[in-house]
């Protein structure tokens, strides 16, 4: 029925699609899965990320926006950098603005009112840049011992960190943090559109930009002490994410599972709540294939190509007029997100440690053959539309640059166990020449979708599909997970045998680096972003969090999902025996 | 009484000079634990308490009353007595916390009230707990030891508290968590869980501690009367099962998880187990909702869980920023 419906009506690409979806290697995301082809449905869209701009207008329209796309579909993220600061000036009489606290509030009454005829609860996330001056107010919301009035429980945060934050902290300086009124005024542009990077000293110059300072390493501590607390907030490197967007325009917000990064531009309204003039906000069509499935069948230009065509569909056929913003983005844009799971699980059966030589080679390998397929699946929708995505004439893809990585070096396997698995399987690696080809025709012909990749956490689908979650390896051998309508569920790892046993060791043990390392290998082939979740021990400490965070941001890592802390049973005090076994 | 060394004036206490590593141990453990019931989104089960029926509200809410009852006594009676018996002042500070925690449980249970019944149930539950003979019998049998001058038998009292009355209030939550209701108040109880867990551990260690230097003869005659305190115990909680289970047919299977949780808290005191394995192969559901350990996987449409601790704080170093 999915794939009926996202078909529409041809024939040879329903068949396709029911061959892959039946056969494991694509699976849509949840929205997706569950909505297809009901007359009575929510959205099939995954996750929407909107603006929010310093007015009250913006401001209330972002609520309804809540409650709309909370009623049909995924998670919404929004924007809070380009809202003044408490204490800020309202129609220039001081200390009148009381900042974002009160916002998120609303927000998150808004997320937990709508929810999917029950099928799924509202959730939604706020992304603040660590220049803004409310930073540790909102930092301070997910306190344990936080007041009533400003804490927040269910919404999820996540913080924007530009390089320079990182350039203070290494010199043990102060950083300052800016105005976002007075930004705006003496910039013309908000807030979040502007790289804190570049303009930093700048603004530091500036008299007419109210600021003040809080310590760069105290600020990285406090981060790392709420990511205890409460896992919170996600991160994203603002400037690693701008200098890998193709895409012209600014990133300045991901979305509630920090994998989405596209740009986004502000909406005007009228006194009387109408458009002025339409904006473009983002929503994205998720799904993911399955690794280990895709390498097995061994036609992975085939898998790519209608898995970009069935997303596609999902943005075609998305009908988001709710939110005026986010269909335009829609419309102009088409961009989906094609993520990837049971890498862990893939690994494990070949007998491949995560996070070894191999392990790196055979992940690097793996994304540059998906890369190349999905841009040359989304070109050739381009061809038979006869259309490319708005603002492709202004993209690196149009200006060839984008390809230079993959036209002026060899892309080949480094160890032997690699260079097997890819023959075993009949999959060509795509060479210089390839390239040179796709660039040749996306230079004429454009694409279709301003976005293609996107890996995505996968919770309940890749429990359906059999696999271990996203890149991730997997939290414990048998994982428990709490589901909102079966309790908990535990679910064994997929292959697990007696053979492979150690390697599938968990992701406490295989311990931030390598994880870091995996996902490195797979950032530089996808064009948006990765969820990346940490796991650390409860003996490890903010500074271990700290460095993590150091070296993933070095690695040219762009988000950062939560934290995830294991605290072991005091001894004498745990259940005896396992008892997951015995279910 | 002449073996416990009571502390007979107050010293300034002085972490850095330990005489008992396992204090700092336990109070490392507590502090790392400390939540509040706001922490958890109760309000998430709402339409999940809507699906039960009023038996089994009714059921709900007077459980909880129970286990507030015990909660109280734990604060305002249990580690304030045994602060007395305490052999060092970490051993003190650590009951502090202990009486501080019980009260954040025993408020706990209020805003799971708040959150999900209206007060007129909530009164009658109340009033029925006030009324119960088994529960008031429960109260007055612990209470009595606290009251008496014997700090072993004030230790033995805690425990059995800590690690086996308390359990079969706590089998109705993890009941309904394995059959998919009221997860989020689950959540909150497997919090509460994993603090006993610790109390009893903790007292019982110190239970030890003391009856080691005790004489056989003495050693003998605590056993006993131990042993002697969980029969009676044990009758009166059978009965008092009985009467909150029997209509809804759980006693049996709530019984087993007694026999379970008798054994744990004789283990605390370093005693034989009593009850034969026969009788305590308690439904792994409920073992399995039980888990105090942290191996849950979350997603953003979960609340908390029960994992995040309060993290030690430790700043970078210049080398951290090498780059």
């Amino acid at each position: 029925m999915v794939a009926l419906a996202l078909a529409r009506g041809d024939q040879a690409l329903a068949r396709s699609l029911v061959d892959e979806i039946i056969s494991g290697r694509f699976q849509p995301a949840t929205p997706t899965f569950l909505n297809c082809g009901k007359q009575q449905r929510g959205e099939l869209v995954s996750c929407f990320l909107l603006r929010i701009e310093d007015n009250m207008e913006s401001i209330g329209r972002s609520i309804n926006s809540a409650l709309q796309l909370s009623k049909r579909g995924g998670g919404v993220a929004f924007l809070l950098s380009n809202i003044r600061e408490s204490g800020a000036p309202i129609k220039r009489i001081e200390n009148q603005s009381s900042g974002i606290i009160p916002i998120m509030k609303l927000l998150e009454d808004a997320f937990s009112y709508a929810n999917q005829l029950g099928a799924r609860q509202g959730a939604g996330a706020v992304y603040l840049n660590a220049h803004h001056p409310d930073i540790l107010r909102f930092l301070d919301t997910k306190r344990e011992n936080a007041d009533e009035k400003i804490r927040i429980k269910t919404l999820s945060l996540g913080v924007t960190i530009p390089d320079i934050t990182f350039e203070l902290a290494k010199r043990n300086d102060d950083m300052y943090l800016f105005s976002p009124y007075d930004v705006e005024r003496v910039y013309g542009v908000p807030f979040g559109d502007i790289s804190v990077t570049e303009k930093y000293h700048e603004m530091v110059a500036d008299a007419r930009i109210r600021k003040h300072k809080i310590n760069a390493r105290a600020f990285f501590q406090t981060l790392a002490e709420l990511q205890f607390e409460s896992g919170y907030p996600y991160i994203m490197f603002e400037d690693t994410v701008n200098r890998a967007n193709p895409i012209a325009g600014r990133i300045n917000m991901s979305n509630l599972c920090s994998e989405i990064l596209q740009v986004n531009t502000p909406t005007q309204y009228d006194d009387d709540l109408g458009y002025r003039e339409v904006g473009q906000d983002i929503s994205c069509n998720l799904g993911s294939m399955n690794i280990a499935k895709v390498m097995d069948a061994g036609d992975i230009s085939t898998s790519v190509e209608i898995a970009i065509r069935g997303l596609t569909a999902v943005s075609e056929m998305s009908n988001l007029q709710s939110v005026p913003s986010i269909a335009e983005g829609n419309a102009k844009s088409r961009a989906i997100g094609l993520g990837q799971m049971n890498l862990h699980g893939f690994l494990a059966r070949e007998h491949i440690y995560y996070g070894s030589d191999e392990g790196l080679d055979f992940t690097n390998l793996y994304f540059y053959c998906v890369a190349f397929h999905a841009i040359r699946a989304s070109n050739r929708l381009a061809i038979e539309h006869g259309e490319a995505f708005a603002g492709f004439e202004d993209s690196t893809y149009a200006l060839g640059t984008f390809f230079d990585k993959y036209t002026d070096q060899a892309w080949l396997p480094r160890t032997e166990k690699v260079r097997q698995l890819f023959e075993r399987s009949g999959i060509a690696l795509p060479t210089q020449q390839d390239w040179q080809a796709l660039k040749a025709s996306v230079m004429a012909h454009g694409l279709y979708n301003r976005n293609l990749q996107a890996v995505p956490p996968t919770g309940s689908i890749s429990y359906i599909n059999h696999s271990t979650s996203s890149i991730h390896p997997v939290a414990a051998k048998i994982e428990i997970r709490k589901e909102g309508k079966l309790g908990r569920v535990y679910y064994p790892a997929p292959f697990l045998n007696e053979a492979n046993f150690d390697y599938f060791q968990d992701a406490y043990e295989i311990g931030p680096e390598k994880i870091i390392d995996t996902y490195a290998e797979a950032s530089q082939h996808v064009d948006q972003g990765l969820s990346l979740t940490l796991f650390f021990p409860d003996t490890a400490t903010t500074r271990d969090i700290n460095k993590a965070q150091i070296h993933a941001w070095r690695k040219g890592i762009k988000t950062l999902y939560y934290i995830r802390l294991r605290q072991s049973a005091l001894e004498g005090t745990e259940v005896e025996g396992c008892v997951s076994c015995t279910l | 009484m002449n073996m416990m060394q009571r502390l007979s004036r107050v010293d300034a206490i002085n972490w850095n000079r330990l005489e008992d590593d396992k204090d700092l141990e336990v109070w490392n453990r507590l502090t790392s634990n400390f939540w509040l019931p706001e922490k958890v989104p109760l309000s998430n089960d709402i339409q999940s308490w809507n699906t039960l029926t009023p038996q089994e509200k009714q059921l709900t809410i007077r459980v909880f009353t129970g286990l507030t009852l015990l909660d109280t006594i734990q604060s305002s009676v249990g580690a304030p007595v045994l602060m007395d018996d305490a052999r060092t002042p970490h051993e003190e500070a650590v009951y502090t916390n202990i009486a501080f925690m019980e009260s954040v449980h025993a408020r706990s249970y209020s805003s799971i009230f708040s959150t999900l019944c209206n007060t007129r149930d909530v009164d009658d539950a109340f009033r029925w707990s006030e009324e119960n003979p088994t529960l008031q019998m429960k109260s007055e049998l612990i209470l009595s030891r606290y009251r008496s001058d014997d700090p072993l038998m004030r230790k033995v009292a805690s425990v059995f508290l800590e690690s086996f009355l308390f359990y079969s209030g706590f089998y109705l939550p993890m009941y309904w968590s394995s059959h998919a209701k009221l997860t989020n108040t689950a959540d909150l109880i497997r919090l509460i869980i994993r603090d006993e867990a610790v109390h009893g551990y903790y007292v019982g260690y110190k239970f030890q501690q003391a009856l080691a230097e005790a004489t056989p003869e003495r050693q003998q005659e605590v056993k006993d009367y131990a042993y002697e305190l969980l029969l009676e115990l044990y009758d009166n909680e059978v009965r008092y099962t009985e009467s909150l289970y029997d209509e809804v047919g759980l006693t049996e299977d709530v019984k087993k998880f007694l026999h379970y949780n008798a054994n744990k808290a004789l283990m605390n005191l370093g005693f034989e187990p009593l009850f034969p394995s026969s009788v305590t192969d308690v439904d792994p559901t409920i073992m399995a909702a039980l888990s105090p350990s942290a191996d849950e996987n979350h997603d953003f449409f979960s609340g908390s869980g029960s994992s995040y601790v309060i993290g030690k704080a430790v700043a970078t170093e210049d080398d951290d920023w090498a780059f």
